[in-house]
């Protein structure tokens, strides 16, 4: 089965000074609807990687391709447009916006896509209804639980639609029956939406949900 | 871009709400320079308002006097046509060319003599005679103002209906003096006016005209505006013809000019609390974007152009902007009543007898524009602070921003 290519690192590489390097000559790929953990020790280049590939950070050399477009990282507009519709950031610390109820902070990436309200507000329903949180549209972020909230951040992550969901430690901070909620969570949707997945954890044991698994140790991938 | 508009307006009032007692202390301190501002400024607007009513009281606004002017080194005479032309301007309701002359007694007490229509006067000056009547046309005969005809019945014996004899000093060719005696027919005087008539003497227009050989040539044209509201109008219609005007109206443009040089002066030094009001505005929305610099990373992260952050970090200051002009116009208010209330018996005792009308009135006015104004300068003021703060969050590095945040 040939599936598209969605993400690919060429020779990408990441020095934040001669002495420090923090990615060393990256080839990976990711094809369309992979769920793909990133795993490695704290410090293996793996969120610098997760950031590059997002647009959040830029690489030294090398090139990355999002969807089989090279990622341009001098043009702001470009990584604005890919933070908008290409990519979903899931974080380790959720990072909702405290202000904001959970129907607010899932819709709040259109707000910046000039999408109506109302529309906003029944795309950001539906992905509530779908992470199971469908009756605590109302609630702010610190009224819920942990896993609660990695629930909402995911359900942001995918309001724009996606082609790619890029989550760093989303179950870091969570305990174990937690994060196998939110593991399976994640796999549904991969599995129900086609989305891809690829997600950075230090737990080995998140392997049994992957597709695949690319282990990075000091900036280089082992396997 | 207006569902936009009002969404980053709601989304920003959330987080203003979040930090009531911030946004509110910095609020108060640009709201404490507006009504700085707005207190000093009504003292100074009371001020010119109570000035301006006690010109127009004592003055005779309507009468404009308009004269033949200097224009790119041309004399503009008044003719016969440009009094037409005069005549014609709307809001004028009546105009009397004037003819003037000096003649003196023959003890040498000088006569400022205005030569002038007998019917035309009567309509322009509206004259009240103390004693006997109004001069007849093409005669010999006088009407003196009230502190001239006083003058020449003390010291000169001066009586009604008799003859008095005038000398009129004119020069012959080779420059020696030529006097020409006329006897004149005093025949009414005026009641005390206040202004110039009070020392003249009236006279019918052709006998002057007679005297200076002065053709259909007048020396100015007096001039009766229906309203004070008109005259601004009026003297800039006889401006473009090419003459000037002079009157009363002059007393209140220098009366305005000058308080309004004061007004800015006070405004000014009040304002410079407005920049310590700024500076805390900086200074706490620089405080804020570092306490939610994850969020603002993160609102990066999600697809947030940085004009986007700028956007709704000045929509926060908009808000502050806003309650700060509100509370200002408040405060302003209190002030200025505060001023009125303390103020004005000082004031009436050091300004004396002639600002004694103050006792009645309010030595300070609000208007509504002060009001407006007070509230855009806040909101101004507080924009203009935002900007750097704005500045410096929409160039943080979103992945900086989200690590910084943990």
């Amino acid at each position: 089965m040939s599936r598209k290519t969605v993400i690919e690192a060429v020779s990408l590489s990441k020095a934040y000074s001669e002495q420090v390097t923090a990615l060393h000559d990256i080839n990976i790929s990711v094809q369309e609807g992979e769920f793909v953990s990133l795993i490695g020790r704290s410090g293996s280049g793996k969120s610098t990687l997760l950031n590059i590939i997002g647009g959040l950070d830029s690489p030294t050399s090398g090139s990355v391709l999002v969807n089989g477009t090279p990622v341009d990282y001098t043009d702001q507009k470009a990584l604005i447009a890919l933070r908008r519709g290409v990519i979903g950031f899931v974080f380790q610390d959720f990072n909702l916006l405290p202000t904001l109820t959970a129907l607010e902070n899932v819709s709040y990436p259109l707000l910046f896509d000039y999408h109506q309200k109302e529309e906003r507000e029944k795309r950001a329903s539906a992905l509530l209804e779908m992470v199971g949180l469908s009756g605590r549209k109302d609630h702010y972020p610190n009224h819920m639980s942990g896993g609660e909230q990695q629930r909402v951040a995911i359900a942001r992550a995918l309001v724009g639609r996606p082609l790619i969901v890029l989550a760093d430690e989303p179950t870091g901070n969570l305990d174990s029956k937690t994060s196998d909620g939110i593991f399976e969570l994640m796999r549904e949707v991969n599995r129900e939406e086609g989305t891809t997945f690829l997600i950075v954890t230090h737990e080995r044991e998140v392997g049994r949900y992957s597709d695949r698994t690319i282990e990075l140790l000091d900036g280089r991938v082992v396997a | 871009m207006i569902q936009k508009f009002l969404d980053y307006l709601r989304f920003s009032a959330k987080q203003v709400n979040r930090k009531r007692m911030r946004v509110l202390l910095t609020a108060l301190g640009i709201a404490i320079g507006i009504a700085a501002v707005i207190g000093t400024v009504s003292l100074g607007e009371g001020i010119r308002y109570q000035a301006v009513n006690a010109i127009q009281a004592q003055s005779d606004l309507t009468l404009i006097e308009v004269s033949a002017d200097v224009r790119d080194g041309t004399v503009q005479y008044i003719t016969a046509a440009k009094t037409a032309q005069i005549a014609s301007i709307s809001d004028v309701t009546s105009s009397a060319p004037v003819l003037r002359d000096a003649w003196a007694s023959e003890r040498q007490t000088y006569l400022g003599v205005m030569g002038v229509g007998a019917e035309e006067i009567a309509g322009v000056i509206d004259p009240e005679y103390m004693t006997g009547r109004a001069f007849a046309a093409s005669s010999r005969e006088v009407v003196l103002g009230h502190d001239l005809a006083e003058k020449l019945r003390r010291y000169e014996g001066m009586r009604l209906d008799e003859p008095f004899r005038v000398v009129v000093r004119q020069y012959d060719e080779t420059g020696m003096p030529e006097d020409q005696r006329l006897d004149l027919i005093p025949v009414g005087v005026l009641q005390e006016r206040g202004d110039q008539f009070d020392n003249l003497m009236l006279t019918d227009m052709s006998l002057v005209r007679d005297i200076r050989d002065a053709g259909g040539i007048s020396d100015s044209v007096l001039v009766r505006v229906n309203s004070p509201a008109a005259v601004g109008g009026v003297v800039s219609e006889v401006l473009a013809l090419g003459l000037a005007a002079n009157g009363a109206f002059e007393e209140i443009e220098s009366v305005n000019r000058l308080m309004d040089l004061v007004v800015l002066m006070l405004a000014f030094f009040a304002g410079v609390s407005l920049i310590v009001g700024a500076l805390m505005i900086v200074n706490t929305m620089i405080t804020s974007i570092y306490e939610r610099i994850g969020e603002i990373g993160i609102t990066m992260a999600v697809g947030a152009s940085p004009a986007d952050v700028v956007s709704l970090i000045l929509f926060e200051c908009l808000y502050i902007g806003l309650i700060g002009g509100i509370i200002g116009d408040l405060l302003g208010i209190a002030f200025s009543g505060l001023i009125n209330l303390v103020g004005k018996p000082f004031v009436i005792a050091q300004l004396g007898e002639a600002f004694a009308g103050f006792e009645s009135a309010d030595i300070t006015i609000i208007t509504p524009g002060m009001l407006v104004m007070g509230i855009l300068i806040a909101v101004v003021l507080s924009l203009l602070s935002g900007i750097y703060p704005a500045l410096k969050a929409s160039r943080l590095n979103p992945v900086d921003a989200i690590a910084s945040a943990r």
